[in-house]
């Protein structure tokens, strides 16, 4: 067995590492080349040197980070070297442009799993099956009381949660970037045919993902703080920075909800302070998690981002599969 | 009608906030729902009955079994949902085969009257077997409710105050009614409930029956303001309060949380039945210190009240006594509406023609109460401090002109609670918090000093505020020596102020001394280890008090 230090890929200052190509993934402190598998704030930092990439990666981070950032592109399957490693972004599934990141190199194969889902999701490219050697797998929800919903029903349950409260504004928060656009795109199937309104945060990444050929139903920017008591009967998607008295004062007659796999346990319901909790995720559930783990024909899996303790017992007793643990 | 609707039923009260919208949809399922399904809602939804059928150890066993599924897996599943019904019910999301759901139609009634009981008649094996298969034929959004009531964990937002403005508006009728229709046993029947619903009221069928109770507000300080003369001074005591009801010639006694507990105290029900007059007695039942004429700690009572059908042994270890302090009711007149002092005079007009004419002596289990008669506001605040000496909690204000009216009144009746005692202790252990805060550490032990030793002396779960629970969750996360389970030790760090009503000697503890109603009251990052209190100082409150 090897040790820590001849892995091609570690951690190292609680961050992934490539030493041979001097490169990171998704790094939390200013390096020199950053890999990005998506543009969610935890994923990047602003003052690498140069980052790297997909083509939607990149526009969205530009959003983020500002116009002026060096940023390298690649298609999705198309192979770049950087020191004779062979590199190359996959589609994960999570949001628009986010990507599993593959290397070969001396005829063996790392899989980054980055953040992914395989469930169906109209606004970005469904996940792909990589095979490898290595995986180092996200688990935010690795236990397996966490089983998703099809979209679908989720998005009829917020239809019936806005239409049974006509009286009422429908407050509903979830992240601005992926979330937020897999929502409007879902309940724009549904029989709720009410207004739509969004946050500024929101509304400038549903026009990002429009431009990018994403079907985004229209929807209406909150500006005027004035006319925000006037507004029952509809759905504003919100940010969930913005969930706090402060700001829902603006408001009058609201119910409120929180859209996150999270919901899906009722004591994490009762204890967000929203009136409801909808359990729609853009991670893999448990039942993911172990089909990606099984279909990658992995011979050894890293686990980071969640909980991994049972989900590595389990693989290791049941599945008989070799789960390592990052020296952080 | 279907299960189906009261899981929706329970899907929609436990994601409303808003009380008139909880009443909103509480009548649009009574509207449209069966008599019969109706009465066991309401049993379910106000608790009347948490009987468990089998436990949630059981229930996780059970699931293991069936699908293989490691326990040691399911056990870290519960630490973060802390509850066993519900993480069943994730678990078997999906895992079920939808192609057979015979029990898609399965009303409330058929689950509570036939499924369920029909369980606990069969051995083991059968009865694991029909769990297995009422899992697998039941449509999933059901699994939670079943799960949850073969636990006996139906517990959802729901009062029995809500019910009964629920009801109360459905069909226009006085809350007050509704809830005398709501007291004491209810037994799930289409005539219970539409006793419930009926319009016309009946004092008869009320018979049994208790006067909703008034209950005492924490102090406000205005009342200082007013004359000393406004008010009545009663001793608070640590028993259970109850009424006692005696209407043609039978005595029932009931208890705040609305049981029936005639069988628990027999003797008192036997002497109360030969006295004369019918009368509705608002008091306290308390095990008594003849010898002393004081309460003896509410732990003895403890040692009475779940129990049925005393032996005469027990009857006499555990000496109880009613202590009266109110009559809303005299043969069959409803006194309530009179003011309290004028009430009071009845009590003391009638209780001393009972010593008089029963032939049977009652002063070993009956006593009507003594009032305090302070000069004025500081005499009134030393009778207070002395309350300790006579087991009692601190004084019950009332105003003299008050009705007896209902629930927790707002300037009519004060409590004023003896202050409590007080140690800052050390946080040694953490413990997984369940229900509403699973998956934080919620559940702590705090020690005391002892020579250069910290010994454990209580536990303490509430007193924190949401945004400590989670700082101090944080902290507890990141200073774990050991786990042990779901408990982790700590390292010695943080100082807190620990509160309780009562301290006594223990020889279960190792500590040596027990106490009553610990709580955090502050979070003291001013103190280091070295400034928490020890063992001896506890020693010393306790000697002070005694």
């Amino acid at each position: 067995m090897r040790t820590k230090q001849e892995y091609l890929i570690r951690y190292k200052d609680g961050n992934l590492y490539c030493e041979l190509a001097d490169i990171w993934i998704d790094p939390s402190k200013p390096v020199k080349k950053a890999l990005i598998t998506h543009a969610h704030f935890d994923h990047f930092t602003f003052g690498c040197e140069e980052y790297i990439s997909t083509k939607e990666t990149a526009i969205l981070l530009k959003e983020r980070v500002g116009d002026n950032i060096k940023i390298k592109t690649f298609e999705y399957g198309e192979e770049f070297k950087i020191n004779g490693i062979n590199i190359s972004f996959h589609p994960s599934g999570h949001i628009l442009g986010s990507s599993q990141i593959r290397f070969i190199f001396a005829e063996e194969k790392w899989l980054i799993s980055g953040d992914f889902k395989l469930q169906k999701d109209q606004t970005c490219e469904q996940y792909e099956i990589v095979k490898t050697d290595y995986l180092i797998s996200e688990c935010t929800f690795g236990l397996p009381i966490f089983k998703w919903d099809e979209s679908n029903k989720i998005a009829n349950d917020i239809s019936k949660w806005i239409t049974n409260s006509p009286e009422k504004t429908s407050l509903l928060f979830c992240y601005s970037l992926g979330k937020a656009q897999r929502l409007l795109n879902e309940i724009s199937q549904t029989n709720f045919k009410g207004n739509i309104y969004s946050h500024g945060s929101i509304h400038k990444m549903n026009n990002i993902y429009r431009e990018l050929g994403i079907d985004i139903k229209d929807t209406i920017k909150i500006e005027n703080k004035k006319k925000m008591d006037k507004l029952k009967g509809s759905l504003i998607l919100l940010p969930p920075s913005l969930s706090k008295v402060s700001y829902l004062k603006n408001f009058k007659n609201i119910q409120t909800a929180f859209a996150s796999g999270w919901m899906s346990i009722r004591a994490l319901r009762k204890r967000s302070g929203y009136d409801k909790g909808f359990a729609i995720s853009d991670h893999a559930d448990w039942d993911g998690i172990l089909e990606v783990v099984k279909k990658s024909e992995a011979k050894n899996v890293f686990f980071h981002h969640g909980d991994s303790e049972a989900l590595s017992k389990y693989l290791v007793e049941k599945e008989s599969i070799n789960v390592l643990l990052f020296g952080k | 009608m279907s299960l189906k609707k009261f899981s929706e039923l329970f899907g929609d009260l436990d994601s409303i906030n808003s009380t008139n919208n909880k009443i909103e949809v509480l009548n649009n399922y009574f509207l449209s729902n069966d008599p019969i399904d109706n009465s066991w809602a309401i049993y379910l939804l106000t608790g009347k009955s948490n009987k468990r059928f089998i436990s949630g150890r059981y229930l996780k066993n059970l699931f293991s079994q069936i699908y293989e599924y490691p326990q040691w897996l399911i056990d870290t599943c519960y630490l973060k949902v802390g509850d066993s019904a519900e993480v069943i019910t994730l678990l078997l999301k999906n895992k079920t085969n939808s192609r057979k759901k015979k029990l898609s139609n399965i009303s409330l009634n058929e689950l509570l009257s036939e499924t369920i009981p029909a369980l606990s008649k069969l051995n083991e094996e059968d009865k694991n077997l029909e769990i297995k298969n009422i899992w697998e034929t039941l449509p999933e959004d059901n699994h939670l409710i079943f799960n949850k009531i073969l636990t006996g964990t139906f517990r959802v937002g729901v009062s029995i105050g809500l019910i009964t403005k629920s009801i109360s508006k459905l069909i226009n009728i006085e809350e007050e009614i509704i809830s005398h229709r709501l007291m004491g046993d209810f037994k799930p029947s289409i005539d219970s409930y539409e006793f419930l619903i009926n319009k016309n009221i009946n004092l008869q069928e009320l018979n049994s029956k208790p006067f909703p109770f008034l209950l005492a507000n924490t102090i406000e300080d205005k009342i200082f303001k007013n004359s000393i003369n406004d008010f009545q001074f009663e001793w608070k005591y640590d028993g259970i309060r109850m009424q006692l009801i005696k209407r043609s010639g039978n005595v029932s006694l009931w208890t705040r949380g609305q049981e029936l507990v005639n069988e628990s105290f027999p003797e008192l029900v036997e002497k109360m039945s030969h006295i004369k007059d019918d009368f509705v007695l608002d008091g306290e039942l308390l095990v008594w210190n003849f010898k002393e004429q004081i309460a003896f700690d509410f732990s003895l009572l403890q040692k009475r009240i779940n129990r049925k059908s005393p032996t005469r042994s027990i009857q006499i270890k555990y000496p109880i006594i009613f202590i009266a302090y109110d009559l809303l009711e005299i043969n069959g007149r409803d006194i309530r509406e009179i003011k309290l002092e004028n009430r009071r005079i009845e009590l003391e007009k009638y209780f001393s023609k009972w010593q008089i004419k029963t032939e049977n002596n009652f002063s070993d289990i009956f006593k009507i109460c003594d009032l305090i008669f302070p000069k004025d506001w500081p005499e009134a605040l030393t009778y207070k401090e002395k309350s300790r000496e006579n087991n009692t909690e601190g004084l019950i204000i009332k105003k003299k002109t008050s009705i007896y009216s209902s629930g927790r009144k707002k300037g009519i009746w004060w409590k004023y609670k003896v202050d409590p005692m007080q140690l800052d202790a050390v946080l040694i252990y953490a413990k997984g918090g369940s229900g509403r805060r699973a998956g934080l550490y919620t559940d702590y032990s705090f020690a005391l000093w002892k020579d250069k030793e910290l010994i454990k002396f209580a536990s303490a779960y509430s007193g924190l505020t949401n945004i400590e629970i989670k700082e101090l969750d944080k902290w507890i996360r990141k200073n774990t020596i050991e786990k042990f389970g779901p408990v982790r030790s700590l390292k010695p760090e943080m100082v807190f102020e620990i509160s309780f009503e009562k301290i006594q000697i223990s020889k279960r503890h190792k500590s040596g001394i027990a106490v009553r109603f610990p709580r955090i009251t502050k979070w003291r990052k001013d103190k280091k280890i070295n400034d928490a209190d020890s063992l001896e100082n506890a020693y010393e409150l306790m000697k002070k008090i005694s």
